[in-house]
């Protein structure tokens, strides 16, 4: 069954041939906490940036990168995170997933999912009542 | 009248004329803070410097520079622009860089000047000054950080207002603006300051962060909040009337405006009518429009109905509800709501014929009645004018604070047959004498006493008619033209027992002899009329209807609609076409245009904006005797004269902080 998946789907980490072209070009840098796996290009051509990419372990969702591999997916320094940044802080929060597209994702106010009723204005006048 | 060149240009200007008018003359632009058309000249901004010659090879500041013959004057040279660019890096040395959260951002001068004639960066990385807060009350707000020391508030407040309340401490860089020992500002102009505060040091306080001016819609419009009819234009956004301020016309208002006028607004807001109500079981519920009129109908009035006009209507509702009235058959049209009974079958006799402008040249003037101050605050400042230039004042009535120096003559009306010598000779010697009525003194029955003062003064002479009479309703003309006013006043309107009474928004009547009518009430605010009334039909105020208004000097102007009337309230007019078609009469008219074109055929005089010709005053009756004491005026509290104002959160702490403040400091003691 993962094998059909693997096959049909492409919204579960990487197709066949991003898998086939990471094992042949690619070279395993280091897994994050959710599984996600993180190759860079084995060469790169000269005065060219370094090519990095991830294979996600589940959705494919960019937003699931932590904060710690999202420098290094950047550019932004070249050694992988374990050695380089300082550990968590205790008051990190855990990793939401991005709940865009989702039953999750926020309704505004008045929106139709939310039943589509809004609060009743305040008005930008106070009216007489006959007892006042 | 001296002949010199601005920027090579050659004009010749009148004598007297500064190096500054002379570069206006030429239509150049000299930027300038401190100086101001209306007050002294200060010449402490440094801004308005020009390149003179003859004189020292140095740029002269053109405000106190007087013209003269053959200077050459020039605006653009490049001395100009670096002694301005100076001036103005060393105003902004100690000017905070505040405008983002500045009230005065987007209509600064400071900041327009500093973007046309400053530098592009500043030079200046030392500390900037502070300045304590001060408090000048619950209508100004300050900030004097921001203080440049043009010293216009000063002026203002010491040359226009008469009040010595606002001044200058220290010297130099440590000079501060304040009111002394942190008290109010308390009469009734103090607000104007802000108009004139060129910086953001002076700002409204109820206006504080509500606005940007980008963001706001601009109506001209008049103020009713007295019978003066000042120049206003209000700032609406959305639905809401965010501010008023003045506009500049001579003849009325120069460019001030009363305190009340100002800051009414925000009780446009409050208390509003916004539905029908009716009277079940004597209880006042919710109904609708068409119950409403049914009931009315049901009243069956026939000929027996009388309109009462408030102080604030327009021109047009009045009209509108006279030819309802006229086609059931009913004169009783009465506009004086306190009972109010002088003759008006000349107009020019309850009229105010010097004009404003008119007694600024006036060089003695009496006063029976009145309380200039409150009633008319714009005349007032007008009448300090005329001392200023010498004018003798005597006041007939109780005394009050006046901003000029003046000779109270007693309480006693009866001076006015045995005139005291002192007044006798300032009238003979004046050769511009006026005499000035006001409500307490017609309430009197002093109307007559004062016409003979006419010929016993020489009161009209050549271009000249010094006989006044001063309303404080900005209805009161307007209804007079129309009509609205009955031999004996509301005495009449009472004794012909109507069975339907409308009253147009008048809050100040006695409901009490009208019990066994209707009464309907057509009106904005929830008051006194509208606790009384049987019905409610809720109207629009003046910022929500176009409508003509009449000033005490017989002026007509137009003011325009700003926003809508909130919930259920229609314009007044309609409402009343509506009635006719309920009641079964015709009024001959179905859009507001018809209905100003039947107004101005019945009379023209409202067609034509500016002053009305009322024609000669009237004979005065030689059997006309003054008596009587004045023994109170009409206005008992400034700000809370009206029902917008009675409702404004903003006129309500004034009236208790400035006018009851040493009241409530007692009691808490």
């Amino acid at each position: 069954m993962a094998f059909l998946g693997k096959i049909f789907t492409w919204w579960n980490g990487a197709t066949i041939g991003t898998l086939l072209n990471s094992w042949r070009t690619g070279e395993k840098v280091g897994t994050d906490a959710q599984g996600n796996t993180y190759y860079r290009a084995k060469k790169t051509k000269e005065g060219a940036r370094e090519r990095r990419w991830v294979i996600y372990e589940g959705a494919n969702d960019a937003s699931r990168i932590p904060v710690e591999w999202h420098g290094w997916m950047h550019g932004s320094f070249d050694d992988v995170p374990e050695s380089n940044l300082p550990p968590a802080k205790i008051w990190e929060v855990d990793y939401t997933p991005n709940a865009t597209g989702t039953a999750d994702a926020y309704r505004p106010a008045g929106a139709l999912e939310r039943g589509g009723k809004r609060a009743k204005a305040t008005g930008d006048y106070e009216a007489w009542a006959p007892d006042s | 009248m001296p002949k010199l060149t601005v920027d090579g240009q050659e004009l010749e200007v009148p004598e007297g004329a500064t190096v500054l008018q002379a570069c206006e003359l030429a239509g150049k632009e000299i930027p300038r803070f401190c100086y101001h058309e209306r007050l002294s000249i200060a010449g402490n901004c440094r801004m308005c410097l020009v390149e003179v010659k003859p004189g020292p090879p140095k740029p002269q500041a053109s405000c106190a520079l007087p013209a003269a013959e053959g200077q050459e004057i020039r605006t653009d040279s490049e001395m100009v622009k670096t002694a301005r660019e100076g001036v103005m890096e060393f105003l902004l040395i100690n000017h905070p860089l505040d405008c983002p959260i500045c009230d005065q951002g987007g209509e600064c001068d400071l900041q327009d000047q500093s973007m046309a004639y400053g530098r592009g960066a500043t030079r200046y990385d030392a500390n900037k000054r502070a300045v304590t807060e001060k408090y000048m009350g619950p209508l100004i707000k300050t900030v004097m950080t921001r203080c440049i020391h043009c010293t216009r508030c000063v002026r203002f407040s010491e040359e226009i207002a008469g009040v010595d309340e606002i001044g200058a401490l220290y010297r130099g860089e440590d000079m501060q603006i304040t009111t002394y020992l942190e008290q109010a500002a308390a009469h009734e102009l103090s607000a104007n300051v802000i108009d004139l505060c060129p910086v953001g040091a002076l700002t409204s306080r109820p206006y504080a962060f509500e606005a940007r001016p980008w963001e706001l819609k601009k109506t001209l419009s008049i103020d009713v909040s007295d019978a003066v009819g000042a120049n206003i234009r209000l700032d609406s956004r959305g639905r809401e009337v965010m501010r008023a301020l003045p506009r500049i016309n001579d003849d009325v208002n120069e460019e001030w405006l009363s305190d009340k006028g100002r800051y009414q607004v925000d009780g446009l807001t409050k208390r509003r009518l916004d539905k029908v109500f009716m009277r079940k079981r004597g209880k006042l519920a919710e109904s609708s429009w068409d119950e409403a009129f049914k009931a009315i109908a049901k009243a069956k009035p026939g000929k027996n109905v009388a309109a009462i006009a408030g102080d604030m209507v327009d021109c047009e509702t009045m009209f509108a509800a006279k030819a309802l009235l006229g086609a059931m058959g009913s004169k009783l049209l009465e506009g004086r709501q306190t009972g109010m009974d002088y003759d008006v079958s000349n107009l020019a006799a309850v009229n105010f014929n010097t004009t404003f402008a008119g007694i600024e040249t006036a060089d003695a003037i009496l006063i029976v009645g009145s309380h200039v101050r409150w009633e008319a605050a714009l005349v007032n400042a007008r009448i300090r004018k005329a001392v200023k230039n010498g004018a003798q004042v005597f006041v007939v009535g109780p005394k009050w604070e006046t901003t000029y120096p003046a000779t109270f003559l007693g309480e006693d009306l009866s001076v006015l047959n045995r005139i005291p010598k002192a007044l006798g000779d300032a009238m003979k010697k004046a050769e511009r004498p006026a005499v000035i009525l006001g409500g307490a003194a017609l309430a009197q029955g002093a109307l007559g006493a004062g016409l003979k003062l006419v010929d016993k003064f020489k009161l009209v002479k050549d271009g000249w008619n010094g006989f006044n009479v001063m309303h404080f309703s900005a209805a009161r003309m307007g209804g007079l033209m129309l009509g609205y006013a009955q031999k004996n006043g509301m005495a009449d309107v009472v004794k012909a027992k109507p069975k339907v009474v409308f009253s147009l928004g008048a809050d100040e009547m006695d409901f009490e002899p009208f019990v066994d009518a209707l009464k309907v009430y057509i009106g904005h605010h929830g008051d006194k009329g509208a606790h009384a009334a049987d019905i409610i039909l809720p109207a629009a105020s003046y910022a929500e209807k176009d409508g003509t208004y009449v000033n005490t000097e017989g002026r007509v102007q137009f003011a325009e609609k700003a926003v809508f009337a909130p919930g259920d309230a229609r314009e007044d007019w309609t409402i009343l076409r509506a009635l006719a078609d309920a009641l079964g009469v015709s009024v001959g008219f179905d859009s507001f245009a018809e209905l100003q074109a039947a107004m101005i055929k019945a009379v023209p005089a409202l067609g034509e904006e500016g002053l009305a010709d009322f024609g000669d005053l009237p004979k005065a009756d030689s059997k006309a005797k003054a008596e009587g004491t004045i023994a109170a005026y009409p206005i008992k509290d400034f700000y809370l004269t009206n029902p917008i104002a009675r409702a404004s959160a903003t006129m309500q702490q004034c009236s208790a902080e400035l006018i009851h403040g040493e009241e409530l400091a007692e009691a808490a003691e």
